[in-house]
């Protein structure tokens, strides 16, 4: 009986060393990848082929589910391959070192579009844009200080989403304490909504206080600990402070998770996208979301690459704050209306958000 | 059972009657656990509706497919070979070094301001910045070793929590206005991160294999002659399986903890000077995340052998090198392949799971030492 056990076990582990040996040699080029949601039905084949135009979209390191900056990008490439007829895939990245061989792995397979989506791989995707003139290269949020011809750099004006964020918290804080959960201060545009909502907090109610915590950690975690978002909003909510800006992925998210079981004492605002329609567990707080309209932009560009009327260097996208949603009937209607006005303003550049870029 | 039939002086045989020789027969459990834990992940993703046999070949051909995917994977074992190391080292004097992680990022950012302060010729520019690197870290083994050997403290306990405050101190380092940040004139977008190092501090690549995983072949056998043929070696070995008896030898245990915990800590800070020197060119906060951690695996997986460190960096290098092509070839997600890696570490730390079944009733050979800190 123990023999048979053994042997059982044995065989089993040379079945699977010699199965993976045989996988190694004989395995073909496609995948039958329909496993989750957020990947496309089809994986995109023959990219070399004319007719078939294939985006190629590699994260920073985070995930493409990120209910914010990564999910709004990939919405706005699902469109184009709904409504623009392209092909697309992504890669997630798991450590920075990686970003070369992401976008390498893309560049081997022919595709014909590669974007490349955060602020820390604008020097992988510079160099990989300049060695590959043939392809065309889309940056998120990389600013291009000087411009390569085949390389299209999309940044949104964060500070202004950041300051109507902060003003509307100014106007709704019944406690004169409003704070924001962070991701990394390393990465700029974070640090450019942070400014902003300290100055859009202050321009609406001067006698504020506005409490900015970062995630302590490098970029490698800074959007993916929800755990960490919890226990900072938990300790504002416990100092009295009554709004709460989320801006980190799923760190932010974890923060604005944690105001919602405050509902009625507490709001909360969300980042990049609408995040009422992305994560509904903040329903009870979430007022609104001070978005970077992703998507949209992200699907204009797609379609300029496709056929050709891209232009090279900065491409500067749109801001605005989410519908309020459930909270129309929350938000007294002066409120409403300064906020109006005030978006206005700040967009034309009326009223500064006196963030440095 | 036996019973009384059989001689005394002739066990029965307990377990696999293949005579696969001395050296094998440790090297089971891991290889059985390598086996179990790509097992696992092949249910895991078939569970996702994927083919596992797609994803691993997609993994193996995005390590080894091309001379610049085994370049990719030697360039991910070097930091999991010295992370190794280290904490086999460490491990065979009895001490288990949780803090390979902060002694790789204090290597790591020292090793790029040697690289970046100095520009001497090559041949002493290398050498000396990894021994800057390399000594830098040396200093908090020495202090985790001395608090364990005079002061009782767990090696354990301050080490995780070394960890803690050379992430933040390196990331003070390099912070805008921090004493080693790369100013705005290179740095226009003010990112925490050092200056490049001089082009001769870099390690170069040979053929497109980078010369760093040969070095790191190189220390693995000077670990392993150090340990198994000097008296040094020896010793510290000695007080690993029992450091009553070695202080009953004669043997001076306060020192060689000390000892052990230095060469430990100077093993990992090398990884992270070479991964600085050899493929980052900078110190960046969070380019080597998890590094450590990875080590432990190693250690385990290599049975604290530092011959046998080697190959299982390879293989840990090799899955996550795939991981890219994996990903573009199928819908399987990243997150398998460090499940993966965590079920080979669980089988390898449990063996008694392996073991049983395999049957074996574990022997001297697969029994392992990890550590006597727990008033063992």
């Amino acid at each position: 009986m123990r023999r048979s056990l053994k042997r059982m076990a044995l065989g089993l582990s040379a079945v699977a060393v010699v199965g993976f040996t045989v996988a190694a040699c004989g395995s073909s080029g496609s995948g039958s990848g329909s496993g989750s949601t957020a990947t496309t039905a089809q994986k995109p084949t023959n990219c070399a082929a004319p007719e078939n135009y294939c985006v190629g979209f590699v994260t920073d390191v985070g995930k493409i589910d990120d209910k914010s900056f990564n999910q709004s990008a990939w919405e706005g490439v699902k469109k184009a391959v709904a409504e623009q007829g392209v092909q697309a895939d992504y890669i997630e990245t798991v450590s920075q070192k990686d970003y070369a061989t992401n976008i390498k792995t893309f560049l081997d397979q022919k595709y014909d579009l590669i974007i490349t989506w955060g602020f820390l791989m604008g020097e992988a995707t510079t160099k990989a844009a300049k060695a590959n003139p043939k392809t065309t290269f889309i940056g998120g949020d990389q600013f291009q200080a000087t411009t390569v011809p085949n390389l299209t750099g999309i940044t949104f004006p964060e500070a202004k989403a950041g300051f109507l964020a902060g003003a509307l918290a100014g106007y709704m804080t019944k406690s004169n304490k409003v704070g924001a959960v962070l991701g990394t201060n390393t990465v700029p545009p974070v640090v450019q909504f942070k400014e902003g909502y300290e100055a859009g907090a202050k321009y609406a109610n001067p006698n504020i206080s506005v409490k900015s915590t970062y995630h302590p950690g490098g970029a490698d975690v800074a959007f993916t600990d929800p755990a960490f978002g919890a226990d900072t909003a938990k300790q504002m909510l416990d100092q009295g402070i009554d709004v709460i800006f989320g801006a980190g992925g799923k760190t932010g998210n974890g923060a604005l998770a944690e105001t919602a079981k405050k509902a009625g004492a507490a709001l909360c605002i969300g980042v990049d996208s609408d995040q009422w329609l992305t994560v509904p567990e903040a329903h009870p707080c979430l007022m609104t979301s001070a978005m970077k309209l992703i998507t949209p932009g992200v699907q204009k560009l797609i379609a300029q690459a496709k056929d050709g009327t891209i232009k090279a260097g900065g491409f500067s996208g749109d801001v605005g704050l989410a519908p309020f949603h459930d909270f129309e009937s929350v938000i007294p209607a002066d409120v409403q209306q300064k906020i109006t006005d005030l978006t206005a303003k700040v967009l034309s550049g009326e009223v500064p958000t006196g963030v440095k870029q | 059972m036996t019973g009384a039939t059989t001689a005394p002086d002739t066990p029965a045989p307990s377990g696999p009657r293949i005579d696969v020789g001395r050296w094998m027969r440790p090297a089971l459990v891991p290889l059985v656990a390598i086996a179990l834990g790509l097992l696992l992940g092949a249910i895991l993703i078939l569970s996702i509706g994927e083919n596992p046999l797609d994803a691993y070949g997609a993994i193996i051909e995005g390590a080894f497919g091309s001379p610049d995917a085994v370049g990719r994977t030697l360039e991910k074992a070097t930091p999991l070979v010295f992370g190794g190391l280290a904490v086999a080292f460490a491990f065979k004097g009895g001490l288990f070094n949780i803090g390979g992680q902060g002694q790789i990022l204090i290597g790591a950012v020292f090793a790029a301001w040697a690289g970046f302060t100095f520009d001497l010729p090559t041949v002493i520019q290398i050498p000396f910045s990894l021994l800057v690197g390399g000594l830098a870290a040396s200093l908090l083994g020495a202090l985790v070793g001395w608090l364990k050997a005079v002061r009782g403290v767990h090696e354990v306990i301050s080490t995780i929590m070394l960890n803690f405050v050379a992430a933040n101190f390196t990331e003070w380092l390099v912070n805008t206005s921090g004493p080693f940040a790369d100013p705005p004139a290179t740095n226009p977008s003010n990112l925490a991160r050092t200056p490049l190092i001089n082009s001769s501090a870099e390690i170069p690549h040979i053929g497109g294999l980078p010369l760093g995983f040969f070095f790191s072949v190189v220390v693995a056998t000077v670990c392993w002659w150090l340990l198994e043929r000097t008296t040094l070696g020896f010793e510290i070995r000695t007080v690993g399986h029992n450091r009553h008896a070695a202080a009953y030898a004669g043997i001076n245990v306060v020192l060689l903890t000390i000892l052990v915990m230095t060469i430990s800590a100077f093993l990992a800070g090398l990884g992270g000077a070479v991964e600085t020197l050899g493929v980052t060119g900078r110190f960046e906060p969070g380019s080597n995340a998890f590094l450590g951690f990875a080590g432990i695996t190693i250690a385990l997986l290599a049975r604290t052998n530092p011959l046998a460190v080697v190959p299982a960096a390879l293989l840990i290098g090799a899955l996550q090198a795939g991981t890219s092509l994996m990903q573009a070839r199928t819908g399987v997600p990243p997150e398998i392949v460090d499940l993966i890696q965590a079920f080979i570490l669980f089988f390898v730390a449990a063996p008694v799971v392996v073991l049983w079944i395999i049957r074996r009733r574990g022997q001297e050979e697969e029994r392992l030492q990890l550590t006597t800190g727990w008033g063992g």
